[in-house]
């Protein structure tokens, strides 16, 4: 299965690279990082890659990247493993972890040793340091760097090589309120332009408002993946009035289906706000309260990640009380 | 693999580690070399089997001189083989370097590179350091400071070959122990120390002497033909010396290598 793709076309100038990863697996002796996942990422879209801590993201993305060898599967971009890229960094850009910096190197010398390995000139290292905004400090000492600054500068290395795909592990950790709006803002330039964007993330909430399409894992198992529209499913309103019975009746014969939650309150598919307080302005019943309902994200994606099977596994204490632990597959894990 | 090395050059001047290790290496080789130069003698120094200085020719003072810091100089070009590797895996900065270079093979191979070059350079400002403190002190005593020119010059650039030979023995020990103090601490420690004191052990028996003679400090006092520290030790040829100090540095830098293409990097 993978990722819709439909409402936002990829540009015409860029074919644009899938991410794939097919039965993915690694196990560290007998502990099961990442189990049989797969998904596909699609150019021109932003991704994002969710899951509780310790659920396998940064495992993941480095089997990707080669850091790390799968025990199973295939990890592939563009159809190429990333060993196997002529030019990787003109391929990816990838920011795993904002502290793999050498604290005595400046921030500006640690790119240009990146570029030296890829043939990249100065003047592009400079470039970039303007657009992540860290152009003064970047001639510093990068030991001395907070963690806003390491993120931009991890997000200019990874935009060296101007690559068609991105991989970014946690880019929005230590960045204040104004630098998350302006990665937003930037990550969607990016993949305007068809570049295909992976973003991990521990939390749904952070990267709600900036991702397409999402991936969500848990205990190194796929959960759940689908846009984020798909994720909020079908829009509903949520009415309070004094008869809840009789509004749901009204409703239904005005063509909108209700369901009524207790006596007083009542639950709506759709998001017509107006026609349900038209409709029960006709049948004669007040209106206490009426609103769009939200689907709760940040519940969702606890409900999906906390489920039994899927609770997280770094939390618990014995092997005896986890549910996994049943099935003799699973069991492996322990 | 072009790019690969001059990105291992730019990384290794752009820490603050090249000039310290400089200055350094400068000042130990000019130290050793004022010291010797105002010890020597033609007639030697106390009796050489009860670790006195033994007679020496001009030319062998010269050569002694020049060299002389040279134990301290293999030490510092072990030390910055070490944290050429051990730097990347302590700051995690491998994670760029094979995102950069995903052949990690090609990345060591850069790294082997571009350190025989960096312990030339190092060895380059060893000479001058030794040069010119030995010849101006060797001058003022009266002494003739380049007896046997030719062979002079063939002991400084066999210098340049020993200080860039333990680069790559430390390049090998840092890849060995990814933990770069323990590796900087165990390879400067069974260096300076430990093996020294084992070759001295090793002379004592009967047995030894063949042996001690493969030691990296003895093939590395053979490579320059130096005074060996006692009349009774055998002592390799100077290219066999060599050859010894190229396999210690094949040897580890080649397992360490093919450990690091398997590794997991995290």
């Amino acid at each position: 299965m993978t990722i819709a793709e439909t409402d936002r076309p990829v540009a015409a100038s860029r074919e644009g690279r899938r991410i794939e990863i097919t039965g993915l697996t690694k196990r560290f002796g007998s502990f099961v990082a990442v189990d049989d996942l797969s998904f596909s990422v699609a150019p021109g879209r932003i991704t994002g890659f969710l899951g509780p801590n310790g659920a396998g993201k940064t495992t993941t993305l480095r089997m990707l990247l080669g850091l790390v060898q799968s025990t199973k599967g295939t990890a592939t971009i563009g159809g190429e493993r990333y060993a196997d890229l002529p030019r990787p960094l003109q391929t990816v850009g990838a920011a795993l972890e904002a502290t793999n910096f050498h604290p005595g190197r400046t921030g500006r010398d640690h790119l240009r040793v990146l570029a030296a390995s890829a043939g990249i000139g100065d003047a592009r290292v400079d470039e970039l340091l303007e657009l992540v905004g860290i152009p003064a400090v970047a001639r510093k000492r990068a030991g001395g760097y907070s963690m806003g600054m390491r993120q931009r500068l991890g997000l200019a290395a990874a935009l060296l090589g101007n690559p068609d795909v991105l991989i970014l592990d946690e880019p929005a950790n230590g960045l204040d309120p104004e630098g998350i709006r302006w990665l937003r803002g930037f990550l969607r330039h990016l993949s305007a332009e068809g570049k295909t964007i992976l973003v991990s993330s521990h939390m749904l909430q952070e990267v709600e408002q900036t991702v397409d399409d999402v991936v969500i894992i848990a205990n190194g198992r796929l959960v759940r993946q689908g846009s984020i529209a798909e994720l909020h499913g079908d829009p509903k309103a949520m009415v309070r009035t004094t008869d809840a019975d009789a509004l749901a009746r009204a409703l239904a014969a005005g063509g909108l289906s209700a369901r009524a939650l207790d006596g007083q309150r009542l639950e709506v598919v759709g998001d017509d706000l107006t026609r349900i307080g038209d409709l029960a302005l006709e049948a004669r019943l007040p209106i206490h309260e009426l609103r769009a309902d939200e689907t709760d994200l940040e519940a969702l994606f606890f409900a999906l990640t906390d489920s039994p099977e899927n609770r997280n596994r770094n939390l618990e204490g014995g092997a005896a009380d986890h549910p996994a632990a049943e099935t003799p597959e699973e069991g492996v894990m322990r | 693999m072009v790019a690969t090395i001059s990105s291992e050059f730019r990384k290794f001047f752009t820490t603050r580690l090249w000039w310290g290790m400089a200055i350094g290496t400068f000042v130990a080789a000019a130290a050793f070399a004022g010291l010797f130069g105002a010890l020597a003698s033609r007639t030697g120094l106390g009796d050489p089997a009860q670790g006195g200085i033994p007679p020496m020719s001009d030319h062998q003072i010269a050569v002694n001189v020049y060299s002389s810091g040279v134990s301290v100089g293999y030490l510092l070009t072990l030390a910055i083989g070490v944290l050429t590797i051990g730097s990347e895996y302590r700051h995690k900065t491998m994670t760029s370097t094979f995102l950069a270079t995903p052949r990690r093979v090609t990345v060591m191979w850069a790294k082997v590179i571009s350190l025989l070059g960096i312990g030339g350079l190092y060895g380059v400002v060893f000479i001058i350091g030794s040069v010119a403190v030995g010849a101006t002190v060797l001058s003022v005593r009266g002494m003739p400071a380049f007896a046997g020119a030719g062979s002079i010059v063939r002991t400084l650039v066999l210098i340049l070959l020993v200080l860039g030979l333990w680069a790559l023995i430390g390049l090998g020990a840092g890849i060995l122990i990814p933990n770069q103090v323990a590796a900087l601490l165990i390879a400067i420690g069974v260096a300076w120390i430990v093996e020294p004191i084992a070759g001295a052990l090793l002379s004592t028996q009967s047995w030894g002497a063949g042996v001690a003679q493969f030691l990296p400090s003895r093939a590395t006092t053979a490579v320059l033909q130096s005074y060996n520290g006692g009349g009774e030790a055998e002592q390799l040829s100077w290219w066999a010396g060599a050859l010894v100090l190229a396999a210690y540095a094949a040897l580890m830098a080649g397992i360490g290598s093919a450990l690091t293409v398997r590794r997991d990097i995290s």
